[in-house]
Formats: structure tokens, sequence, C-alpha cells
């Protein structure tokens, strides 16, 4: 590429025989007579290499220099100077200049000076396109990383799905060999236990694959005006004759002094079903007896946010073990019976409308599940 | 055949329909525990022929905690025991060795070690093994 070098001088001979040198040696050589032409011409071609004589009329070599830097520092500007200019010499080291060519001017002194300008630009455009080269790099390799964490997760879903699926399988083939039993020895009791199981597995498979459907459905917030114990009190409705054909006394306490919230009511009444299923089926568990066995919905109010949920159950409790776990994908206490993906559900609806949910228990004494919704204005 | 039960120990009903099953479909009696204490108290009052014994009830502690507890017993340390679980065999013994307490003698491995779900037929051989061998 043909390098363009503007030539600035006040004496029209120098101007005149520079010009001669340099075109000699492959630039294409633009002049000008002060520095208000050079800035002029500076601005519209942006040469790489500007050669200035220091002492002119008007703007200095020296201002010159300054003002071409702070156009584009990167243009290498060689400073023309006399005899004994030493002070004007670090005044243009202080502003960046690239070399000195002392007058008069001996060529060869001028290709050194002129090589060295090069060498940097060179080294400048080698610098830039590692630069770019890095970036690409650090894009590239980011992206991969991305996605390499994404499969990882995915693999973990997989995993663990394929764990619930193994389980169920395992259920049902057990159940077909008991039910096979029953046919072959003309056993009733064989017969009704082979029917249940297959028909319990078969629950569980279909329970499994709609709490997948739901979770990909939780993706998207119906956001609508609601009262905050509209969904605690259909819960509660729903749940009333499961817990008492258990023995679990099923209470609700809902606070008065709520007001209507923006949240996703159908969501939200998912949640609080997950979180007092889980309750009845701990309650049913526990077979120390004793005590009666309760659980509790309650809302309530709270400092900083739109509502609190309380589920509270006074069964089983979970040991620090279990409790750093429950909110993982398929983590399941329930052996079989569970797929664990009611609580991952939970946290995801619960975290997507910029809520917490919260869990505290002992072992033997009982678990609260805290849930707070953020306020939104209706 | 002594008059003597297989006692099937798993915290899930359908995995103890299912042996039961395999059991008494071999003639013999099976009893049933849900829980490591519940099987040892039935143990102890009447000693198995053997002990079909789930490792994970519900974690891998338990299950492994029952089967040190029977080993060490001095009534039913003889009692053959063959291990249902759903890990892997290489996990589990590496989980037993690490769990074991540092008594200078090793508790002895299962009899047998059968990942779930387990193979009927391959169960009922097992068993035909244990028990007629310990005869």
């Amino acid at each position: 590429m043909e390098k363009t070098i503007l030539l600035v001088d006040d004496e029209a001979g120098i101007r005149k025989v520079l010009s001669i040198s340099l075109s000699d040696m492959g630039y294409t050589v633009l002049t000008a007579e002060n520095g208000r032409e050079a800035l002029e011409i500076f601005k519209k071609v942006n040469p790489p290499i500007v050669l200035t004589d220091i002492k002119m009329p008007e703007i200095d070599g020296i201002e010159l220099l300054r003002l071409i830097k702070q156009e584009n520092r990167e243009t290498e500007v060689i400073m023309i100077t006399g005899h004994g200019d030493i002070d004007v010499a670090i005044q243009s080291v202080k502003y960046e200049a690239t070399d000195f060519v002392t007058k008069p001017i001996n060529d060869e002194v001028l290709e050194i000076a002129l090589q060295r300008a090069n060498e940097r630009i060179a080294m400048r455009q080698q610098i830039d396109q590692y630069t770019q080269n890095l970036e690409q790099l650090v894009s590239d390799k980011s992206r991969k990383l991305v996605e390499a964490e994404r499969m990882a997760a995915v693999g973990q879903t997989v995993a663990g799905l394929s764990h619930a699926i193994k389980n169920i399988a395992g259920g049902l083939k057990g159940g077909a060999f008991v039910l096979e039993k029953g046919i072959e020895l003309n056993n009733k009791k064989y017969l009704m236990q082979g029917w249940e199981m297959i028909k319990g597995n078969v629950d569980k498979i279909t329970h499994l694959s709609l709490d997948l459907l739901n979770y990909t459905k939780t993706t998207e917030i119906n956001y609508q005006p609601c009262h905050p114990n509209k969904p605690a009190q259909e819960v509660f409705n729903l749940m009333t004759l499961r817990a008492k054909q258990n023995g679990i006394g099923l209470k609700c306490q809902l606070c008065p002094d709520l007001k209507e919230l923006n949240f996703d009511p159908e969501l939200i009444h998912r949640c609080l079903l997950n979180l007092v299923s889980n309750a009845l089926d701990a309650c049913v568990e526990n077979h120390s007896g004793g005590k009666n066995k309760e659980v509790q919905i309650i809302t309530a109010t709270t400092d900083g946010w739109g509502v609190e949920y309380r589920v509270t159950d006074n069964c089983c409790g979970m040991d620090e073990e279990i409790k750093a776990k429950v909110f993982q994908e398929f983590f399941t206490t329930k052996g079989a019976q569970g797929t664990g993906i009611g609580l991952m559900i939970t946290k995801k609806i619960i975290d997507d409308h910029g809520g917490v949910i919260e869990v505290e228990s002992k072992k033997g004494i009982g678990s609260k599940f805290v849930i707070r919704l953020p306020k939104t204005l209706v | 055949m002594e008059n003597k039960k297989i006692l099937v120990v798993d915290d899930e009903s359908d995995m103890r329909t299912f042996v039961s099953t395999v059991v008494e479909t071999m003639g013999i009696e099976p009893d049933t525990a849900q829980d490591g204490p519940e099987a040892f108290e039935k143990a102890r009052s009447n000693p198995p022929a053997l002990v079909i014994l789930d490792v994970m009830m519900p974690k891998i502690e338990d299950g492994i905690q029952t089967y040190q507890q029977f080993r060490t017993d001095e009534r039913l340390g003889n009692i053959p025991i063959i291990m249902l679980s759903a890990i892997a065999r290489k996990t589990f013994f590496h989980a037993l060795s690490m769990l074991s307490p540092q008594k200078g003698d090793q508790v002895s491995e299962p009899e047998a070690y059968m990942e779930k779900p387990p193979d009927a037929y391959e169960l009922n051989r097992l068993i035909n093994n244990l028990v007629t061998a310990k005869k």
C-alpha cells in the first residue's frame, strides 16, 4: 500500500526538495505551508505520517503536533528542528513526537526516521489484529462454554428423569410379575396386589408427564390483579377432603388486611397446592402417632412484601442434609412415590415472580415453608 | 425346609409386595418391615432364614446401618443377606467400607448383591441358593 505523508514547512525550497526525496522513497506527498493549512489537509486525508518544521509563524510545529495528536493519537509525527533546539525537542517528546530530523536534512537520517515510523505503524496494526483475534477467540470460547454448561444442565435433568422413569418401570415390572403369579396360581390376593401396583405406577407416570408439561408451561407468567387470599382459600377447599380421609387436621387462617396484588393466581395456586400436598404426604408418612397431625395454610402481611404465605405441618420434619436439597431438581424423599419435580417448579414460579421461598424444619417437629411475593401495583 | 421366614425390608410398598410375592410363590413365608428398626425387632423375636434388604431407606446410611447392625449381632450375624439397591455394586461396597467403623475387622460383605429393579427369576435363584446352602 502506498503511504501518504503530509509535509509542513513554511519555506517553499525545503518543501520542494523534501517532496522529491519522499516521492523517490515511494510516498505520496501532500504539502502545507503553515499550521492552519496543514490541519485542514490532515482532517480531510488523515495521513499516517506527518513531517513538520518546528519554527513556523502563527501555529508552530509543537502546537501543530499537539493538535494532530488530539485528532488522531496514532499519527506518527516527525519534527524537523534547527540546531540547538533542545528545549523544543523535549517539548515535542512530551507530545509524543516519533522522531527528530535536524536541518540541513540528510536523506539517510530522514529515511531511518521514516522507517521507525513505519515500523510503529505496522506494529500497531499487528496489535490491533491480535486484539481483534483475541476478542473473537474469547467470544468463541465463551459461547462454547455456555453451550457446554447448558448441555451439562440438560444431562443432569435427563439423568434425573431417567431415574424417575426407571423407578416407575421397576414398579410396573414388579406389578406384572405379581399379576402373572395371580393368573398362574389363580390367586385372588396376587391378582389384586399386582393390579394395584400397575394402577399405582400408571398414575405415577401420568403425574410425571403432567409435571414435566407444567414445568415447561411455567415460563410464562400471566400477571393479573387478584386478592392473595384467593389461591390460599381455593387450595384449602380442594385439600380438605383428602386431609380428613387421612386423619389430618387442615386449617386455614387468612389475613383480612391484605390488599390486591398483581401476580399469576393460577401459578401461585399450583405452588400452594404443591406445598400443602407435600405437607399432607409428610403427615401420612409419619407413623409415630401420638400427637394430632395438623397442616396449616396462613396468609400474613410482612414488611416490604405484598404477601406472606406459610404452609406448616407438625409431622416428620427434615434434617439439615435433606433441607439443603429440597429445591434441587429431581430430589425426592418419597422414593418411587415422588418425582422430585414439585418443589423445583414451585421455586421456579416464585423466582420468576421476584419472590422468595424459604424452608424451616426440625426433624421430628415439623416443617414450615414460607413464600413472599413482592408488592406490585395493581 | 425349616419353618423359617424370609424377612423383606424396604421402605417402598410396591417393592415389598413384589419381593414378598417372589418369596411366597417359592413356598416360603415372607415377613416384611418398612425400616431398619422394625426389621431388627422382627428378626430378634423370630430369626429369619434370610434377609432381603434395601440399601436406600431412604438414604444409603440407613440401609448400611441396618446391615451392620445385623452383621454385628451375635444371634443374627450368620443370617445370609441379599442387598437390593438402586446404586451400582461398586459404589455400595465403597460406601460400606467408608462407613464401617475402624474396629480392626471389617464387616463382611453380603452374600448377594442385586441392583434394582430386581429380576424375579434371578431373585428366585439367589434365594434358592442361599436358603438351601444354609441348610
